[in-house]
C-alpha cells in the first residue's frame, strides 16, 4: 500500500511530515510509509510523556509561567504538550493547604518536567529523521536488485 | 475510568529507591528513539536499543557513584 506522501513532491512532504511530527511523534513516520517506526516512536513518547504527566499531575507538569525554559523543551513534543496544557486550564486551582492534592513537590515534580521536557527534546531528533527520510526516501529491502551492467570490453 | 482520571490528576509519591528506577524508563525511552532514527533495519532496533540501554544505564549509575564518592571526600 502506498503512503500517502508519495503523490506529493519532496518540497511539500518533508514541511508536513515534519509538521506531523511535531504534533504527534512519529506520525511523520508513518505518512511518509515508515509504518513500523512510526509505530514505535508514537508508543514510546506517548507513554514517556504521560508516565511524566502521571507522576507530577496534569496541573503543573506543563507550567509555562512557572518554568518557561523547560517549557521550551516540553513545547517539543507538541500535542502532548498542548493536550497536558488545556486539560491543565481546564482544572481548577487546589484550595490552599490542599496543593498537594494536585500539585507535586520536590523530586517527583523534577522527574516529571524531566520526563515530559526529555520528550520534547527527542522529538526533535524525530523530527529531523523524519525530514531526511521524506527527501531521500529508501528503497524497499523487498525490492529486486536492479540488472547488472555488462562489462565494458568484456570478454 | 475515574481511576484512570486520578492517575493524571494526583501527582505521585515515590519513595527514594523508586525515585532511583525512575532513571530506567527514560534511558530506555532515549535508545529505543534514538536507534530507531539510527538503524537502516528495523529488526535491528531491539538488539541496538537494549545494548544502548545497558550502556546508558550502566555509565549513569556510575557517574553518580563517582559523584557520590567526590562528595563524601569533599564534604
Amino acid at each position: 500500500m502506498k503512503s500517502p506522501a508519495a503523490t506529493l513532491p519532496p518540497s511539500i512532504r518533508g514541511p508536513v511530515a515534519g509538521f506531523l511530527s511535531w504534533l504527534l511523534p512519529g506520525a511523520g513516520h508513518l505518512f511518509i510509509g515508515e509504518r513500523v517506526r512510526g509505530i514505535i516512536l508514537i508508543v514510546v513518547i506517548t507513554l514517556t510523556f504521560w508516565t511524566g504527566v502521571a507522576i507530577g499531575g496534569v496541573k503543573n507538569t506543563v507550567n509555562p509561567e512557572q518554568r518557561w525554559l523547560w517549557f521550551l523543551g516540553q513545547i517539543c513534543a507538541g500535542g502532548h504538550t498542548l493536550a497536558t496544557l488545556a486539560i491543565s486550564h481546564n482544572i481548577p486551582s487546589p484550595p490552599p493547604g490542599l496543593e498537594t492534592t494536585r500539585i507535586a513537590y520536590g523530586r517527583e515534580e523534577e522527574i516529571s518536567v524531566v520526563y515530559t521536557a526529555i520528550c520534547g527534546m527527542l522529538n526533535i531528533l524525530i523530527i529531523f529523521d523524519v525530514l531526511v527520510r521524506a527527501e531521500h526516501p529508501t528503497v524497499p529491502a523487498t525490492s529486486p536488485a536492479p540488472p547488472r551492467a555488462p562489462k565494458a570490453g568484456g570478454s | 475510568m475515574s481511576d484512570m482520571l486520578a492517575l493524571f490528576l494526583q501527582p505521585a509519591s515515590l519513595a527514594r529507591w523508586q525515585q532511583m528506577l525512575m532513571l530506567l524508563p527514560l534511558c530506555l525511552a532515549v535508545s529505543v528513539v534514538y536507534k530507531t532514527t539510527k538503524c537502516e533495519r528495523v529488526r535491528d532496533i531491539p538488539w541496538a536499543a537494549l545494548v544502548s540501554w545497558v550502556t546508558i544505564v550502566v555509565g549513569m549509575y556510575l557517574v553518580g557513584i563517582g559523584l557520590l564518592v567526590v562528595y563524601e571526600l569533599v564534604a
